[in-house]
């Protein structure tokens, strides 16, 4: 049978976001497949040479839409570490409510296109009602829908609006109830137990070889989640498990993440109930010093880092991001080759990709 | 239901294991040291679980077959290229997951020869790191599979992320 | 075949070969519909009916590039409901009204979007939403952003927000349905 060459995208109702899949196939078979992104490619790390470092702060948050607080955050990291402030108790408290409350939201928006990709359009309406509920907590604690600019560096913008604890217990008693429909939902689905199970399997090695992070690593047996390995902010006052699946493939990755939500209801409770009273800013200096930063977390879809280099002035000299889909999606081609091409979309609709941050 | 998925079984709640202690550190700082005596220099320890050193280029190759090998580092986080008045940098964050450790290994090149060998082979996270850094930066990285560009349209002239680039539309 | 004004009279009509006999009729029937006072009549009558069609079924194309894409998945979500407008995204761009443009539009990205345009049927209309597809946004001076998309595409609806809210894309809709009834055109006549 002859071999040929398929491109799918950059326009294509499965790729969220913008890139490009070609595979090779033969048959239906896949035998060759090779991601090509760039489409969004904004030239980020140039701009930030020439803004202010709070010029940067809404920059950051445009890095991955998705989870657009978690990239702030990471921004915010990164400059304290590199001016050597010390972010006071209740704002990290308190960012770690809000970065909980956002990777529920970046979930339950990956489950809704993940559904919605498989056919099964009920599941897109029920993930982005409940969606809405966080949404609405993010928006009334923020200010705004999806990229908020919340995070200060040196601690958050301002502090909880009133029966915001009360809100946010009730839904995460809701969320939690909401979850175990949504097991009966999926696995009680034939069509999407067979769409996933054995599909588009990753080992341990490879996936440890590849870079790949976050989810997609932790469901292929490998126990490393960065807010209890190397914890920051107020993680390690907080009582959670991270979420591992020893099978590898489409259907460990949706239940680390269905998990990954419980957990986070979890987290959010604890964090909101021992926040302490006190300021939730400190003043951070105009110029920073002449030095580097790092910034490391464990973003929703992964490991996100930042690098930063400063050289005196209220200016970033070098701002390096990484990205962790830009290295999960260079991994496609392992977890591609073999299956069918009616298994691209589940296999990679399960790695959760949000284009933005990958093309900076 | 939902508990038989979590991780290995008879796992109870734990607080954040600080599995990071001063001898896995020790024992890193010994073996890098010992090997590569003449090219590693300011090794140093910069924060809980992370590590720092410079490394001559032409023994980043080897440096980095040793530290997965022998020391288990298995996760290449991040390669960034900076660019210096008088030379381009490379930093190399290499993660190890078994003992939560990250290591910084920073390595030069000079102004007019920006090349450095691939750790492509090693790790393969590398490979689009290294096209990125081709790309934006113009760093060349010998035995790369495939270095093409890989952000920016095939035809662009030049790589923006250098100095003398003046941004504009 | 023959000359334009005339084309051929019916005794060699009635001698041609199928597929020239069919291009013959096309051609006759072309020009009762469109240049006579019979097609004027026809889009007289039904040019109301059509245009009451076409704005109350408006079908975006499938496509979201940034930030405003979540927003504009999120207006056809229950709690806001643009399907009740009749607004139903579509996979295909030969299937569809309106382009959606809805972030910004990088150079390695111009040639495909531009493809994209053309390949939608008349009529069709651009909206431009959120300040990234109407000026280049936070990014207006980067080195591989086109400043806005009205410098390769022309466009009809400018939704400004960073992101513009779901309700603003509702609104947004809205105001092209309003365009789409000022400038009611035969579909016949096209006029």
């Amino acid at each position: 049978m002859a071999e040929m060459w398929i491109n799918m995208g950059p326009q294509h109702p499965m790729t969220h976001g913008l890139w490009n899949l070609r595979i090779k196939v033969d048959g239906e078979t896949i035998t060759d497949a090779e991601p090509e992104v760039g489409y969004l490619h904004r030239g980020i790390e140039k701009i930030c040479e020439n803004r202010t470092y709070t010029q940067i702060l809404p920059i950051a948050d445009r890095l991955c839409y998705g989870a657009s607080l978690s990239w702030n955050h990471l921004y915010c990291r990164t400059v304290e570490d590199l001016m050597g402030i010390e972010v006071p108790e209740r704002a990290q408290y308190l960012r770690v409510a809000a970065l909980e409350m956002q990777r529920i939201a970046s979930h339950l928006m990956w489950l809704a296109a993940y559904a919605a990709d498989l056919g099964m359009m009920i599941g897109f309406i029920y993930a982005m009602r409940d969606r809405e509920i966080f949404i609405d907590l993010l928006q009334s604690l923020t200010g705004s829908r999806i990229t908020y600019n919340f995070c200060r560096i040196g601690g958050v913008a301002h502090d909880v609006p009133p029966d915001f604890e009360r809100d946010s217990l009730r839904a995460c008693d809701y969320m939690e109830k909401k979850i175990r429909e949504y097991y009966d939902l999926y696995e009680g689905s034939k069509v999407f137990m067979m769409r996933n199970v054995g599909v588009g399997v990753l080992t341990k090695e490879d996936a440890m070889n590849l870079g790949v992070t976050g989810p997609p690593l932790r469901a292929s047996g490998v126990r490393y989640d960065l807010r209890k390995d190397m914890p920051y902010e107020s993680y390690p006052e907080i009582d959670f498990q991270p979420i591992t699946h020893p099978d590898g493939d489409c259907y460990a990755r949706y239940c680390v993440r269905m998990e990954e939500m419980l957990e986070s209801c979890k987290i959010i409770r604890q964090a909101l109930q021992r926040m302490p009273k006190g300021k939730w800013r400190v003043l951070a200096p105009r110029n920073a010093p002449i030095g580097t930063g790092l910034g490391r977390v464990e973003d929703p879809r992964g490991e996100g880092m930042m690098y930063v280099v400063g050289d005196g002035t209220d200016r970033p000299y070098r701002l390096k991001i990484r990205s962790p889909i830009f290295v999960t999606v260079s991994a496609a081609k392992r977890m591609l080759v073999g299956y069918k091409v009616a298994d691209v979309v589940a296999i990679m609709g399960g790695l959760d990709m949000c284009i933005g941050e990958a093309d900076r | 239901m939902a508990g038989s998925r979590r991780g290995a079984p008879g796992e109870g709640i734990e607080r954040a294991p600080m599995k990071v202690d001063g001898e896995a550190d020790e024992r890193v700082i010994r073996t890098v040291i010992d090997s590569f005596p003449t090219t590693v220099k300011d090794f140093q320890k910069v924060g809980a679980g992370v590590l720092r050193a410079k490394i001559d280029r032409r023994d980043l190759f080897r440096a980095c077959k040793l530290l997965r090998d022998r020391l288990g580092f298995e996760h290449i986080s991040m390669i960034s290229a900076i660019e210096y008045a008088d030379r381009f940098e490379l930093v190399y964050h290499i993660a190890c997951y078994g003992s939560c450790m990250l290591l910084e290994l920073i390595t030069s090149t000079p102004k007019d020869d920006p090349t450095v060998d691939s750790v492509s082979a090693i790790w393969g996270g590398a490979n689009w790191q290294e096209r990125e850094a081709f790309d934006l930066m113009g760093i060349g990285f010998n035995n790369h599979p495939k270095l093409e560009r890989i952000l920016l349209p095939k035809d662009f002239m030049y790589h923006p992320l250098r100095k003398e680039y003046k941004e504009g539309p | 075949m023959t000359g334009k004004d005339e084309g051929p009279s019916l005794g060699q009509a009635i001698a041609f070969r199928s597929k020239d006999f069919l291009k013959w009729s096309d051609s006759v029937m072309e020009g009762i519909l469109r240049r006579s006072a019979v097609g004027r009549g026809l889009d007289f009558l039904t040019k109301d009916f059509f245009n009451w069609a076409t704005r109350n079924s408006i079908y975006p194309l499938h496509f979201g590039i940034m930030c405003c894409a979540l927003e504009m998945a999120v207006a056809s979500a229950p709690r806001f409901d643009a399907q009740r407008f009749g607004v139903i995204y579509r996979s295909t761009p030969r299937q569809c009204d309106v382009l959606l443009v809805n972030g910004p539009v990088s150079k390695k990205l111009k040639p495909a979007l531009r493809r994209l345009y053309d390949q939608m049927p008349e009529p069709k209309w651009v909206i431009a939403m959120g300040e990234c597809a109407i000026s280049g946004g936070p990014f207006y001076n980067s080195y591989s952003i086109v400043p806005g998309v009205d410098q390769f595409i022309p466009v009809d609806i400018y939704i400004p927000g960073c992101p513009a809210r779901p309700e603003a894309l509702i609104d947004g809709f809205l105001k092209l349905q309003k365009l789409i009834k000022e400038n009611k055109k035969g579909l016949l006549t096209g006029r």
